[in-house]
């Protein structure tokens, strides 16, 4: 199925397509007041855009930096090269832990690996404890926002899923009392975790140390519970100095919510007296991605999220239309690389309004990226054939000005006199499923311009 | 066949941009009051309360959380005595955790607690409610000079901005995820 083909089950209840819109634009406001009060805000973007391009530009010589550092702090650095080899990893450090369950912040980067159906396919329990992930995890969703993983889903349908799987009262949906049945229900999993799994925001080379920024406090709580601490990483995440936190954790949660900041920035370097601490440094592609000059920016990424809150297409159309792990433009301009087949219809999920590029914190030229994508979609044959069809009878039209004044004049003449239910037919006009074709002109400007100079 | 990791560094410097240079540590100017500091902290649900300093910290805490039977701290006689040993059943019914904060920042209210200062690295997000005493001397202005003071994060260390929140459901911002259902600065 393509973008197109999810989005139309998306959007075909109106009310909620509303109110998704108005939702994520709603986030995009806070981002801009929150980034309003910051005078130096541009400075700090290219600052930080800056960071990570002199870091990728070394990113070997930091990688090793930062692996001779963790193992110094007493923690143990694995590397995968795919999705494959970090879940293999994973699992047998969770077998090793003598654990059968285990207690999960959120990682997009473990949801990129398809970590949980692994895990539990090999009879470990995984229990998601950000909340929004909970909630998808028990509706055996993935999640449709990098930073908002539920917001898709109404107060309702959260409270029929609590219901069902928490016992929650039949009907209960307000977000206070929902709240604490999760507080209740996930603090009983973080008591008994014996091994902890996080993400990581980002991996200081010259300490060691990883930084997770969460709001509700469940990373910090798994992890400190835990005996073992597994945090999972993508490569790009590197930064030289902890001095470089000062610049993207102004960014961060201004981009993402309009935050001033997480409620929590936790730094972790060396485990506890009698625990573990393990990192798995994950490439799955972001190699390939880094020899690709025109694409190698998407690697600055830091998964906030502001992108998708100001994309007209996402906001109208819901994360899970992009069914890749990374939704919205930078998935877009990421998902290529993954697989060029598979989601070649993502980069045209975009009107090239150019608006993901203006609110990116790390400066990627996303809608320049989302343009040079569709060229080689083009190039390597992966344009859907009408797609195909109608850019080469568009082309063979407008390189023949006679054929396009014809074209003019019947498509005027045919509007006028066609019935309403012909030129509208959405079989032959998906242009018209919502919309009212203009109506037509009397004469063409050619012909206009030429009674003027008369 | 080689390891994933020297096939992985391989693969890095064969792909590698062209060096970029650094930028140096960057510092902007900014206010670092108490003002700023009391008004961002509202702002995200926490509450700045001006003590002083001749007053016995168990009073104020008493005052402030007259239900709490169960205080952890090192700061004032705690009713329950925490260290990095404490088994979980422990830490769980604490009710109320008064640390020291070493670090304010201004711009965002965040308060910087490290490890040395938790008693046990779970404390501070166990607990079910938060107070931490800062001096007002060590409110700086913005992330760049918290970090220029920490210098080095330690083993284990945490800016704390509030209470624990999430805004997962319908955007509804509910206090009291997981960790602290409330923060409160004590300020001297």
């Amino acid at each position: 199925m393509s973008h197109p083909q999810r989005a139309a089950a998306f959007i075909s209840d109106a009310e909620r397509t509303t109110w998704h819109d108005e939702t994520l634009w709603f986030v995009r406001q806070k981002r801009d007041k929150a980034v309003y009060g910051i005078p130096e805000f541009q400075q700090l973007r290219q600052l930080a855009s800056d960071i990570k391009a002199h870091t990728l530009s070394r990113l070997d010589e930091y990688l090793e930096q930062f692996e001779r550092n963790a193992q110094a702090n007493g923690v143990t650095v694995h590397w995968a090269a795919d999705a494959a080899e970090h879940n293999r990893i994973v699992l047998e450090l969770i077998r090793k832990a003598g654990a059968t369950s285990l207690v999960k912040s959120k990682s997009m980067l473990t949801e990129e690996c398809h970590l949980n159906p692994y895990l539990v396919k090999n009879g470990i329990a995984v229990v998601d404890t950000d909340l929004g992930e909970r909630i998808v995890q028990l509706r055996e969703e993935a999640p449709s926002h990098l930073v908002l993983p539920a917001i898709h889903l109404k107060k309702e349908d959260v409270g029929e899923t609590f219901h069902l799987h928490l016992g929650t009262p039949k009907g209960e949906k307000d977000p206070q009392q929902l709240t604490e049945a999760a507080r209740q229900h996930l603090r009983e999993k973080f008591l008994i975790g014996e091994v902890a799994i996080t993400g990581v925001n980002f991996a200081v080379a010259e300490t060691g140390a990883v930084v997770v920024c969460t709001n509700e406090g469940n990373a910090d709580l798994g992890v400190n519970l835990a005996r073992v601490h597994i945090a999972c990483m993508g490569m790009e995440k590197l930064i030289p100095r902890t001095a470089d936190l000062g610049v993207f954790t102004r960014l961060l949660a201004r981009s993402a919510t309009g935050q001033p900041v997480t409620t929590y920035t936790s730094h972790f370097a060396r485990p506890a007296e009698g625990r573990e601490m393990h990192i798995v440094i994950v490439d799955n592609g972001r190699t390939r991605q880094l020899g690709r000059p025109d694409f190698r920016n998407s690697l600055k990424c830091i998964r906030c999220g502001a992108c998708m809150n100001t994309c007209p297409v996402y906001r109208r159309s819901g994360g899970h239309s992009y069914d890749f792990t990374v939704p919205g433009p930078i998935g877009a301009i990421l998902s290529p690389n993954i697989d060029l087949h598979k989601h070649s219809s993502l980069p045209f999920a975009s009107t090239l309004c150019g608006s993901c590029t203006d609110v990116c914190p790390v400066k990627i030229d996303i809608h320049a990226q989302l343009y040079k994508w569709r060229q080689l979609i083009g190039e390597q044959g992966e344009l859907p054939a009408t797609k195909k069809l109608g850019m080469k009878l568009l082309s063979s039209v407008l390189a023949r000005p006679g054929i396009y004044r014809l074209g003019g004049k019947v498509a005027r003449e045919g509007l006028r006199f066609l019935p309403h239910g012909l030129t509208h037919a959405q079989a032959l006009n998906p242009w018209a499923k919502a919309r009212e074709l203009p109506a037509a002109p009397k004469q063409s400007f050619r012909d206009w311009y030429a009674a003027q100079v008369k | 066949m080689p390891s994933s990791r020297e096939s992985i560094l391989a693969a890095v410097r064969r792909n590698r941009p062209e060096a970029t240079p650094l930028p140096p540590v960057a510092d902007f100017d900014g206010a670092a009051t108490v003002e700023q500091f009391t008004h961002w902290l509202h702002f995200i649900g926490g509450q700045v309360i001006h003590i002083d300093p001749a007053q016995p910290l168990e009073e104020v805490v008493r005052q402030l959380y007259p239900e709490a039977l169960r205080v952890a701290s090192d700061l004032l006689p705690a009713t329950v005595p925490v260290d990095r040993h404490t088994p979980t059943a422990v830490l769980e019914a604490v009710d109320v955790a008064v640390l020291r904060g070493e670090i304010g920042v201004a711009e965002n209210g965040a308060v910087w607690v490290p490890e040395a200062n938790m008693l046990h690295r779970a404390l501070p997000m166990i607990s079910q409610h938060l107070a931490l005493v800062l001096d007002h001397q060590s409110i700086v202005a913005t992330m760049h000079q918290a970090y220029a003071a920490v210098q080095h994060t330690g083993s284990y260390g945490v800016f704390i901005a509030g209470p624990s929140k999430t805004a997962d459901i319908e955007q509804s911002l509910v206090i009291g995820a997981h960790g602290a259902r409330s923060l409160v600065v004590l300020l001297r």
